[in-house]
């Protein structure tokens, strides 16, 4: 039997595919159901493609579930349509704060968030794929402009790099917000949904960084445990702060307006945050 | 971006790179108006080797434009006696060829043909067909290139796109400078044709594609059919200027392009892409460099086309034809 190679490897695919669409019905199904703008082979611009996104549904959901046993309070506060900005505190090492956050809006919401990664995340291999698939973008003022005005919900931590990588013994003080989301509020109009995730500074305690560096990646953390501890995750959604009230678009070039509108969201976070650490009853439980 | 004019019809149309597959759909476009009076395609081959319609309103010339004098009697020439009012330049250089003569084909016959534009009795308009590869890829750019993305302006890169930005940045200036020229520079995304110059065309033609392990980029294509629209709407748009991109109707990520393509997708170590492609355009003398490509094989970039749209009235239709490229 004469197979060209090109051939078999197309139909290996179309076989894969339909057998993951038949093994992941029910997080598909879910993944449909959310608003998608189809750039034309079933992929967005930048990459989402919702199967790819079921996949990373149904494997998130079991961590949301059964290890990290996620308590959401306030979801309802994101809005059901339009855009917005869900604004959180950012720690834990490896981003499964990101990732258990994305999973509640998604489950909770019918709301795909465009998670908003660093610079450098594009330029790791598979990761970069793996991410856009799931819908992260590059966190560029022209990537984030396009889904504003698509309408789209986005998620950033303004921490960024500096919050993620917080020894553990600063756990749970916010670091400096960066300013960007504030200046996106405003000029695109989107409210911002502050969000205190309690639970993921406990995940993977940090003992030190070694100081290596491959695709942009600033440091290799040293941590006490190579994978999460199940520790228990609450999610504290504030009320939407609506920054651009009283304000024009074009008021967010006015650097005192927008560091302001930053403090405003900081603050918000940092009540969320410690009023999730006054509830909660331990670390795991 | 646009400027008000008294805006008419063209009454006729210079077509630099008639003889390629775009100049050729262009000018079987043009003719399909009644109104227009002429169109002088122009081409470096011969006529019987250019598949261009018979029409009384076409007349071919075949005119090396790497002499300035050429370009100054065509257009003081042929051109004035026809009444050409708007000029299309498509007369890059499609293979992928270095050198002075190269260079010339690329700039300097743009250059000279601005010039000449700005003082001729009939040409008040120009449409430069310019390239997506002018702009720069690379991490923290936006992966959605509006027109203000910034350019490939590095020194190391190859000349085939250091000309093509250089051309580019030359309509720019004069789209600045010539306040009586009307200059529209049409960045196209990747058109995916044979003959047509396209670097990934040339990649997708071998029966297995190599490609960086690890990476998938989101890359945008083009019909021939929609960038001979977006040409033929950029000719009729009297009274704007400015600089459009032309984004195509196909947005998938690279390994997509090589299955609808019928080829073998073989992701490796990125350092090995650049020697392998060498050695193959060495061997087999293959057009494709992995050193002009490296950056969209890494990283997202697609063409925002809201502005073409809003004033050109542009919007991509038609989709690629993916099977059989190497024809």
């Amino acid at each position: 039997m004469n197979v060209r190679p090109a051939a078999l490897q197309s139909w290996l695919g179309k076989a894969g595919r339909r057998l993951a669409s038949g093994l992941l019905a029910e997080p598909l199904e879910h993944v449909r159901a959310l608003p998608f703008r189809d750039a034309g082979h079933g992929y967005d611009l930048f990459g989402y493609e919702p199967l790819h996104a079921a996949f990373g549904l149904a494997a998130l959901e079991q961590l949301h579930r059964h290890w990290f046993r996620v308590r959401s309070h306030g979801a309802e506060h994101v809005p059901a349509q339009g855009p917005a900005i869900l604004v959180g505190n950012h720690s834990g090492t490896l981003p499964f704060d990101a990732m258990m956050l994305w999973t509640d809006v998604v489950l909770r919401r019918q709301r795909l968030p465009r998670a908003v990664a660093d610079y450098f995340v594009p330029t790791l291999p598979f990761v970069s794929t793996l991410y856009a698939r799931g819908g992260v973008v590059g966190g560029t003022v022209g990537n984030l402009r396009v889904l504003l005005e698509a309408g789209e919900l986005l998620m950033i931590f303004p921490e960024g790099v500096p919050g993620i990588s917080k020894p553990f013994r600063e756990r749970y003080q916010l670091k400096e917000f960066r300013v960007g989301h504030a200046e996106l509020a405003i000029r695109h109009q989107a409210p911002v949904v502050p969000v205190g995730i309690v639970g993921a500074e406990e995940q993977m305690p940090q003992l030190g960084r070694l100081p290596l560096q491959a695709f942009g990646v600033p440091y290799v953390p040293v941590t006490l445990t190579p994978f999460p501890l199940p520790v228990r995750y609450h999610l504290l959604y504030g009320e939407p702060l609506r920054l651009h009230e009283g304000l024009r678009p074009e008021d967010a070039d006015d650097p005192e307006v927008v560091r302001r509108a930053a403090e405003r969201v900081r603050g918000a976070v940092q009540e969320l945050v410690e009023r999730g650490l006054r509830q909660r009853e331990g670390v795991f439980r | 971006m646009s400027g008000p004019s008294g805006w008419r019809a063209p009454r006729g149309v210079l077509v630099l790179g008639a003889s390629t597959p775009l100049g050729e759909r262009l000018c079987r476009a043009l003719l399909a108006d009644p109104e227009l009076r002429a169109v002088l395609a122009v081409g470096k081959e011969p006529r019987e080797r250019v598949r261009l319609p018979e029409d009384a309103r076409l007349r071919y010339q075949p005119v090396d434009i790497t002499h300035a004098r050429h370009v100054h009697d065509l257009l003081f020439g042929p051109a004035r006696e026809l009444g050409v009012d708007v000029v299309v330049d498509l007369a890059m250089h499609r293979a992928n060829d270095f050198g002075r003569s190269v260079h010339v084909q690329n700039v300097e016959s743009l250059r000279w043909l601005l010039s000449l534009a700005e003082r001729h009795p009939t040409v008040r308009r120009v449409v430069f067909r310019s390239y997506a590869e002018v702009y720069r890829v690379e991490p923290g750019l936006p992966s959605v290139i509006t027109e203000d993305h910034p350019l490939e302006l590095s020194p190391e890169a190859p000349q085939w796109v250091r000309d093509r930005v250089e051309a580019d940045v030359l309509a720019c200036v004069k789209l600045g400078l010539a306040p009586g020229l009307e200059i529209a520079v049409l960045r196209c995304a990747e058109v995916l044709a044979p003959h047509e110059g396209s670097q990934l065309h040339d990649y997708l033609s071998a029966p297995v594609c190599l490609r960086s392990a690890g990476f998938d980029p989101m890359l945008n294509v083009l019909a021939l059919e929609d960038a001979a629209e977006a040409l033929r709407l950029a000719v009729y748009a009297g009274g704007t200027r400015g600089i459009f991109n032309i984004p195509g109707a196909d947005t998938l990520p690279l390994s997509g392009c090589i299955r609808l393509a019928g080829r073998l997708d073989v992701p490796v170590p990125g350092p090995l892409l650049a020697p392998a492609y060498e050695a193959r355009r060495r061997l087999r003398g293959g057009q494709f460099s992995y050193r002009i490509n490296r950056g969209r094989f890494h990283l997202a970039a697609v063409l925002d086309g809201t502005l073409a749209l809003r004033t050109l009235g542009y919007a991509p239709h038609d989709r690629v034809v993916w099977t059989n490229p190497g024809r």
